[in-house]
């Protein structure tokens, strides 16, 4: 175990074991690593399932039942385009549809029958569950040959992709298996340290801090959501309108640009939540402000490096209008490279919310957050309240860590100029 | 017969650090209809940037400096924003709407690498639907792919292949699309800028052939740019021979290949090797092509030429005409 743990710190002491032993270490770090945060989420399900039976248990059980039918499909599918021995270009709708449609059904009737006082509110959970679990198992079963090819990125690539929706599954599914209201205050002491009842304790305004870890992903999975998304829509299309006219204009929005580069990151986000003020949508707009640029950047020098292609060149020579070179000849091959960004994107995103609530510019005290309860256990851990800020600290670093995998491995794989 | 294109005293300039490198120089040339010229040299001759400049092209830094170039044009154009009227037309006078509109219908280049010449993310109907609808956007999806499926079968391309993508295609069937690409909104003048460089000798003969075929059968004049003197023997009806952005020699195919009047022209001739005569010594033309931001006086080919006389190293000698039929810019002429 030692052995295989200094893997992780191998630039720490002088190599003896041969690159393949080497490699083997790393790959079990990397197998670990994700079994770990897999681990850590069924467990945060598990027990908060034992602390409150009834609904939990029926969520989590048809979300089950769905994936394992979305995954006999996808072997179903999988089967029939064996035979003739060629890959079909156009997926296969009917399978599908006829999933998707036993989806629906399937959680209404089943919303019916469990929790008639809310079926509506409870299909929605079944097929939203059902689909992020589904991508999960999905992932073990057919992405793994697949992105095997790949090599390293690849596994790479997966288990960062297996963290983040184990992660984003529990914050799905959050509301109907949480054993108490993450927002009740007094639901036991104050301080509780971890004890049968209170699992991961309560914090200083006696919520319990089980209920809180578990819920506490919405708001960090929104806003790194939503800024991801404001930033993609100014960055990229900014980013090819500078690249593509080139001359004044690149040079007024880089320089732009490149003095909003020129801010420490969290400084600036910082003062732009100051300015907006709190709330959910701010903390996403004044992130985006912070990585705008960085889209921006990427996606112009790719579109340098593209426009000058003989491709492009060949269209124009055949009267090719603007707006096609644009956007069927630069932009699809510009693309990769920016996706790459959105997924390290988030991981920053997501440090940054933390480091907003932390500060205090976030949201109000009451809505469940990481961020919060790392701020609000800071404070106590003097007094030896340590598992008010471990446990919401564990779950950012999980969460970054999973989306930090993607990016890394995406990275390397959509960019195969890198690995020439 | 109509004169397709006329190009009057072009110069080309390249403005670079160390000074101004003058890459066509005072280029005339009359092209008639149905008629294939080639235009030969070594590189950095100008070939391709003349080729290039015929539809306002040049890349950076480069600058056509003066000159004309008059495409006739044999029906009227007309799309949303304004139309061409048919007749005479100064390439160099258009703007870049109306030179959008001429290029790909009116004149056709294919480019030297197909390999990287078509979109990797289009399928090959996708090429064909969008050069189509950006010359005349009432076209509908299946008319453009009926008329690409035309042009690609007359190019021995299966149909069926408009689905299939750049990379599911060699480099010869890639060049063919290319040529169909070109061809699809039948142009008047069609460009090739060394169109089998890059393939090998079967199936650059094959492409040459379907071209003669495809010129026939579409009507083109077509401009040949190579430094393969052996393809222009075969496939052009005129050469004409560049040296340092001028023009050397301008000569009916025939005439050029068995009685070459300029030193340079004889000098390339005797330097490709001739299988029927294999005890022959290869011949090689001594020095380097000057520095074209330093050029020599007179004669740009005096350093390098066998006959070079005093007057070459002081007088730049005009194009005269020869007694073969032809052009020829040399003192050894013109002198009696």
């Amino acid at each position: 175990m030692t052995q295989v743990l200094s893997g992780i710190f191998f630039h720490l002491g002088k190599r003896k074991e041969s690159t393949k032993d080497y490699s083997k270490k790393w790959w079990a770090v990397i197998l670990m690593l994700t079994v770990l945060v897999v681990l850590i989420v069924a467990a945060l399900i598990a027990i908060s399932l034992t602390a409150r039976s009834g609904v939990g248990i029926h969520v989590v059980a048809g979300t089950f039942l769905l994936a394992m039918t979305s995954l006999l499909t996808a072997s179903y599918i999988k089967r029939i385009n064996l035979p003739n021995n060629q890959v079909t270009r156009h997926p296969v709708y009917l399978p599908v549809a006829i999933v998707s449609v036993f989806f629906a059904i399937t959680s209404l009737v089943l919303g019916y029958i469990i929790y008639p006082t809310d079926p509506i509110g409870f299909g929605i959970v079944m097929i939203a569950g059902g689909i992020v679990l589904s991508v999960f198992f999905l992932l073990v079963y057919e992405g793994y040959p697949r992105l095997k090819i790949h090599g390293s990125p690849g596994i790479l690539a997966i288990s960062g992709l297996l963290m983040v929706t184990a992660i984003i599954y529990m914050t799905v599914i959050a509301d109907w298996i949480v054993p108490y209201s993450p927002f009740h205050i007094n639901v036991g002491g104050i301080r509780e340290p971890p004890n049968p009842s209170f699992p991961l304790g309560t914090t200083s305004l006696g919520q319990d801090m089980l209920s809180r870890v578990i819920a506490g992903g919405a708001t960090m999975l929104q806003v790194a959501a939503i800024s991801v998304v404001v930033c993609f829509s100014i960055g990229v299309p900014i980013g090819l309108l500078s690249g593509y006219r080139g001359g004044l204009v690149d040079k007024t929005i880089g320089l732009v640009m490149d003095s909003l580069f020129a801010f420490p990151g969290l400084v600036l986000a910082i003062a732009i939540a100051a300015i907006l003020g709190p709330g959910i949508l701010n903390m996403a707009i004044a992130i985006a402000v912070v990585y705008i640029p960085s889209y921006f950047r990427v996606v112009r020098s790719q579109v340098f490096t593209v426009r000058e292609l003989p491709y492009v060149e060949a269209a124009i020579v055949m009267g090719a209008r603007d707006r096609d070179i644009l956007f069927r000849y630069i932009l699809p091959n510009v693309l990769p490279s920016s996706v790459v960004i959105m997924s390290i994107n988030f991981a920053d995103a997501i440090l940054t919310a933390a480091g907003l609530t932390f500060v205090g510019l976030g949201l109000s005290v009451d809505i469940a957050d990481w961020g919060w309860d790392l701020t609000l256990g800071f404070q106590v851990l003097i007094v030896g309240a340590w598992w008010i800020s471990a446990f919401p600290g564990l779950m950012v670093i999980l969460l970054a860590l999973g989306f930090t995998l993607t990016g890394e491995g995406l990275n390397e794989i959509l960019t195969p100029k890198l690995r020439e | 017969m109509v004169d397709v294109l006329r190009i009057k005293d072009l110069i080309v300039e390249y403005t670079t650090q160390r000074g101004t490198a003058r890459a066509v120089d005072r280029v005339s040339l009359t092209l008639g209809e149905n008629r294939t010229l080639g235009l030969a040299g070594e590189s950095g001759c100008g070939k391709s940037t003349l080729g290039r400049s015929l539809m306002k092209l040049v890349p950076y830094p480069g600058k056509i400096v003066s000159g004309d170039i008059i495409l006739n044009i044999d029906h009227d154009i007309t799309w949303k924003k304004g139309t061409i009227k048919k007749g005479d037309v100064s390439i160099l006078e258009l703007n870049d709407d109306q030179l959008r509109m001429i290029r790909g219908s009116e004149i056709a280049y294919i480019f030297q690498d197909p390999m990287t010449s078509l979109n990797p993310m289009l399928s090959i109907g996708k090429h064909f639907i969008q050069i189509q609808q950006a010359h005349d956007p009432t076209i509908e999806d299946e008319q453009a792919l009926e008329r690409a499926k035309e042009v690609l079968e007359s190019l021995g391309i299966l149909a069926e292949r408009v689905d299939d993508y750049p990379h599911q295609f060699s480099g010869g069937m890639r060049q063919r699309v290319m040529i169909g690409l070109g061809l699809v909104l039948r142009p008047r003048l069609l460009i090739a800028d060394e169109p089998t460089t890059s393939l090998d000798v079967i199936v650059e003969a094959q492409i040459l052939e379907e071209m003669a075929e495809l010129k026939e059968k579409f009507n083109l004049t077509m401009i040949l740019i190579t430094h393969n003197l052996g393809v222009l023997a075969q496939t052009a009806d005129d050469v004409a021979i560049m040296y340092t952005g001028r023009l050397a020699e301008l000569a009916p195919t025939e005439a050029l290949f068995e009685n070459p009047q300029h030193p340079y022209t004889e000098a390339l001739l005797q330097s490709v090797p001739d299988v029927t005569k294999p005890d022959k010594k290869l011949a090689w033309i001594p020095g380097a092509p000057p520095d074209l931001v330093n050029p020599p006086d007179g004669c740009m080919f005096n350093p390098r030429c066998p006959f070079a006389m005093d007057i070459c190293k002081q007088e730049e000698p005009p194009l005269i005409q020869s007694d073969t039929g032809g052009l020829v810019a040399c003192h050894l002429y013109g002198r009696s």
